[in-house]
């Protein structure tokens, strides 16, 4: 038997169309300089994107900053943005791209300290029970982009492509990704589930 | 939208493991606060000195043309009177007599004679 999670997401509206229409109004109205309308997509999507910028980070906290960071680089981009194109699909290669220039960032300032595990989200405090901590330990064995691939993938439900476009990968790539890390993850938390 | 197939059935934990690990903060109290910090930033790149000049390039650009149009059409109009004096000037006539102008010192009757016969 296998495990089929479905994720329903928590921003659809009424009807795709009826949405896309009033995403479009919105992207407009902001790009006319209408804060309210801006404010409106923030809202719309910034879930997502959290879960994007969290897909490539490291920590809650940085996917937080890259979230904002992103959100003001699609601010200042709007002008050059066209209604007519999937907003979501471009505002989210601009968090994966903020959350990449964030990892890179850390990277050279952390260079001498890298941390052993993934840090732990901040919501969970009480998390201390081995097979997560294994399962946290599992993910520092992959690389950073297998796991942004598994997590956008896996969890968050974007197709090979859209992973593709918001990693700058060709889709094969990321296609292979996926192969990789969940081979990689299986084997090792195969030890995890015999210990357990 | 998509299923999870990550692992086999005897995996659910593991899944749930890592969709908690990864899995967004919950509570609107949350997201309206980090909206409003992401709009706060927003509000000062808009409030910027540059976005303050970048809206006013347009408005004075045009007004600039606007000036530069109305100094040629006045320089232009200020030519043509000037010119139209001019022809003015060289048409109408002379305040004082022709004659006396060019030769004030045509006093004998010989003179006043060819001078009768000439200007016929």
């Amino acid at each position: 038997m296998t495990a089929a999670l479905t994720i329903e997401s928590p921003y659809r509206m009424s009807s795709p169309s009826d949405a896309r229409a009033e995403e479009r109004a919105l992207v407009i109205a902001a790009q006319r300089g209408e804060s309210d309308a801006f404010a409106a997509l923030v809202r719309q999507h910034q879930r997502r994107a959290y879960a994007v910028c969290r897909a490539i980070v490291l920590t809650h906290e940085d996917a937080e900053d890259a979230v904002q960071e992103g959100f003001l680089h699609a601010f200042k981009a709007l002008d050059r943005f066209l209604p007519d194109q999937p907003f979501g699909a471009w505002l989210y290669r601009i968090m994966a791209n903020a959350s990449l220039d964030l990892v890179r960032r850390r990277k050279v300032r952390d260079a001498d300290e890298l941390p052993d595990t993934v840090p732990m989200p901040f919501r969970d405090p009480g998390e201390s029970d081995e097979l997560r901590r294994r399962l946290n330990m599992a993910l520092t064995k992959l690389t950073d982009r297998q796991r942004s691939v598994i997590v956008l993938h896996d969890l968050e439900g974007f197709t090979h492509g859209e992973i593709g476009a918001m990693l700058g990968i060709p889709e094969g790539t990321a296609r292979s990704d996926l192969h990789h890390a969940r081979a990689a993850l299986r084997r090792l938390l195969k030890d995890v589930r015999s210990d357990l | 939208m998509s299923d999870i197939r990550l692992f086999n059935n005897d995996d659910d934990e593991m899944v749930r493991g890592l969709r908690s690990l990864y899995a967004a903060p919950a509570g609107d109290a949350y997201w309206n606060e980090l909206e409003s910090r992401i709009m706060a930033r927003v509000a000062d790149v808009e409030l910027g000195w540059w976005t303050e000049l970048d809206r006013w390039v347009r408005p004075a650009l045009a007004a600039a043309a606007v000036l530069l149009l109305a100094t040629g059409v006045a320089m232009f109009r200020a030519h043509r009177a000037e010119q139209d004096i001019a022809a003015e000037s060289m048409l109408s006539a002379p305040a004082v007599p022709v004659s006396t102008a060019i030769r004030p010192a045509l006093q004998d009757d010989r003179e006043a004679r060819i001078r009768f016969l000439f200007g016929r």
